[in-house]
């Protein structure tokens, strides 16, 4: 119970000094410094996310991790980090994105820990890979953590209403793959924003109130970014509804498989 | 220059450069030393075609933001042409200053996207993750797990993927990648227990640490909150001595907790990077710079480093101690001409 706690309160922090530093420019608006307008700021808002996967990573590590989990994760997130290469085979457009799909599936079934890791390191992973590594990596990283972490609280309410293995089950991870779809969008957004100029009443404006900051960015964002992520949401639901059922019996499989204990480990 | 540290601090150095400089001729002279060093790292095909795209998408940048400032920002003295006052937004003046400010703009975005891919062209990946501090060797572990795995599962999806399309799978559909995404998950969850029972039975991270994480934990978030009051305090422009103090006091207890952790581990030295003559060389090339430039700050003025176009354009000053940086950025390509091994 103390150790669960402990763990909301890590959560809870991480999502609300990963959501300031993010929602800095909307929060502090009145900054007296032209610093938010020069490019130390999405450096800075990097900075402070990878801060926070490092407390993170520190809690999963201790708390969650032995061999047949490093062996579970390392696996699991070089095939996800395939399927990101495989956005271009399959068929529909661009936003469409396979990656998604496991990161979603993996925090449902495994939990919030198993599916923040998931979307963090299928992240760093693929950037290694494709040579991505960048300022945007740590938001990147951090909102496919989000989307990983915020599949497990569907758990819980589909087991409430006793929806599990039923058609309703996939119908709310599909509305959770379409609403994480666009947030995934709305949060990369952010750390660049208010650095780089954008289109008329749609940049970022120092001593606005936080109203008028937020209409400038839902414009930058419907005129930018919408229909690409529609289309990214579009496609989570569609990956959901078609591979969630074969794939959970897959790990409903493995996860008896992978949660043995060893003599030795009952005996400590 | 081979190691990841003489890297590392060449990639810092320019970093920081380039987030405290406004000055168009220091970050043209990076960009154009960048090039050369990715011109140099670049030894297989595909060089050219690098070397394109990244041109095509820095003058994108630079021209988009000049055009977006220019139109939007009606300051400065010479006037080109002007729209009408009745125009939404772009009605008034358009200038020289502010589409050159918008092209300073341009200039460090571009410089630092091409700083970031040269890095990613220099370090390769086994070096990038050796860069993941010994606190997390776990997390470590999996990256590199991930790294491993990776050629065989992708060979695995081809194989999948060409059996299904001999047995008549057309491929279309997202349905129809099911076949594909079920045995490729089976086969690499296989692979995943065996290698975990392997693993165990050589001794590997059996149980969790036996360590708290309760201090750890704390002590990072702490740190990490006094960095960032340390930030907000910064952009209301408060005193150096109110933000700087939290600046250190978080680098440090952040510092710590990574040190202890490390300590924790256990780790052998398998195929360790060797720092060798001209690394060393680098390294020692790069804190005397940094070192000259500080004292140089310190006791003078860096005005050049500053520069604004507003209210009318004049030609940016070059000062000898902060060209050292743009100089720098040519630094591997210097020892790597002596550097033959």
């Amino acid at each position: 119970m103390k150790s669960r706690f402990f763990r909301l309160t890590i959560d809870l922090f991480v999502l609300l000094l990963g959501s300031l530093s993010l929602l800095a420019p909307f929060i502090f608006p009145k900054t007296t410094s032209p610093m938010v307008s020069q490019s130390s700021f999405p450096i800075m808002v990097s900075l402070i996310i990878i801060l926070c996967l490092l407390i993170l990573f520190i809690e999963a590590q201790t708390s969650l991790l032995d061999s047949k989990m490093i062996a579970f994760m390392g696996i699991l997130i070089a095939t996800n980090a395939s399927l990101r290469f495989l956005e271009n085979a399959i068929p529909g457009p661009g936003a469409i994105s396979p990656v998604f799909f496991l990161i979603i599936i993996s925090g449902y079934y495994f939990g919030s820990r198993i599916g923040f890791l998931m979307g963090v390191m299928t992240m760093f992973v693929s950037g290694l890979l494709t040579g991505g590594v960048g300022p945007w990596l740590p938001g990147q990283m951090i909102s496919a953590g989000w989307v990983g972490q915020f599949s497990a609280l569907l758990r819980p309410a589909i087991k409430k209403l006793n929806w599990q293995g039923k058609f309703g089950e996939i119908i709310l991870l599909g509305i959770h793959g379409a609403i994480w779809g666009i947030l995934y969008g709305v949060i990369m957004n952010l750390w660049y924003w208010p650095f780089i100029g954008a289109l008329p009443g749609q940049g970022w404006l120092n001593d606005a109130r936080l109203a008028i900051n937020l209409q400038r960015y839902g414009v930058y964002y419907l005129s930018t970014s919408l229909l690409w992520d529609i289309t990214r949401a579009v496609g989570n639901i569609v990956i959901l509804v078609a591979l969630t059922k074969p794939v959970l019996r897959i790990f409903d499989r493995f996860n008896r498989r992978f949660t043995f204990q060893f003599g030795f480990e009952r005996e400590r | 220059m081979k190691t990841t540290p003489a890297w590392i601090l060449w990639f810092f150095t320019i970093l920081i450069f380039l987030l405290s400089t406004r000055n168009p001729s220091y970050i043209l002279f990076i960009i154009i030393g960048l090039f050369f060093v990715s011109f140099r790292l670049f030894k297989q095909k595909g060089r050219d075609n690098w070397i394109k795209q990244n041109l095509i998408f820095l003058s994108s940048i630079i021209l988009a933001s000049s055009a977006i400032n220019s139109l939007f920002t009606h300051s400065g003295r010479t006037i080109l042409f002007s729209f009408p006052q009745s125009w939404p937004l772009i009605g008034g003046i358009v200038t020289l200053e502010s589409l050159v400010y918008g092209a300073i703009n341009g200039l460090i975005i571009s410089a630092l996207f091409l700083l970031f891919n040269v890095l990613n062209l220099a370090l390769s990946i086994k070096q990038l993750t050796r860069l993941i501090p010994r606190a997390f060797y776990p997390i470590a572990m999996i990256v590199t797990i991930s790294l491993t795995f990776f050629p065989s599962i992708n060979q695995r999806i081809r194989e999948i993927r060409e059996a299904q399309m001999i047995r008549g799978n057309p491929m279309k559909k997202i349905s129809d990648w099911l076949p594909v995404l079920a045995p490729l998950l089976v086969s690499s969850l296989e692979k995943g227990l065996i290698l975990s029972e392997s693993m165990t039975s050589r001794g590997f991270f059996t149980s969790k640490p036996s360590h708290k994480t309760t201090f750890p934990v704390i002590t990072m978030i702490i740190g990490a909150f006094s960095i960032f009051s340390g930030w907000i305090l910064s952009l209301y422009s408060y005193s150096a001595y109110i933000y700087l103090p939290l600046y250190i006091l978080g680098v440090t207890m952040i510092f710590l907790v990574l040190n202890r952790l490390g300590k924790a581990v256990k780790t052998t030295r398998y195929h360790q990077e060797e720092l060798r003559k001209y690394d060393m060389l680098a390294i020692v090339i790069i804190i005397l710079v940094i070192l000259f430039l500080s004292l140089v700050s310190i006791y003078g003025n860096l005005t050049s480093l500053n520069y604004t176009p507003y209210p009318s354009l004049v030609f940016p000053n070059i000062e000898l101690a902060p060209f050292l940086i743009p100089l720098l950025t040519l630094l591997p390509i210097m020892l790597n001409h002596h550097d033959k091994n």
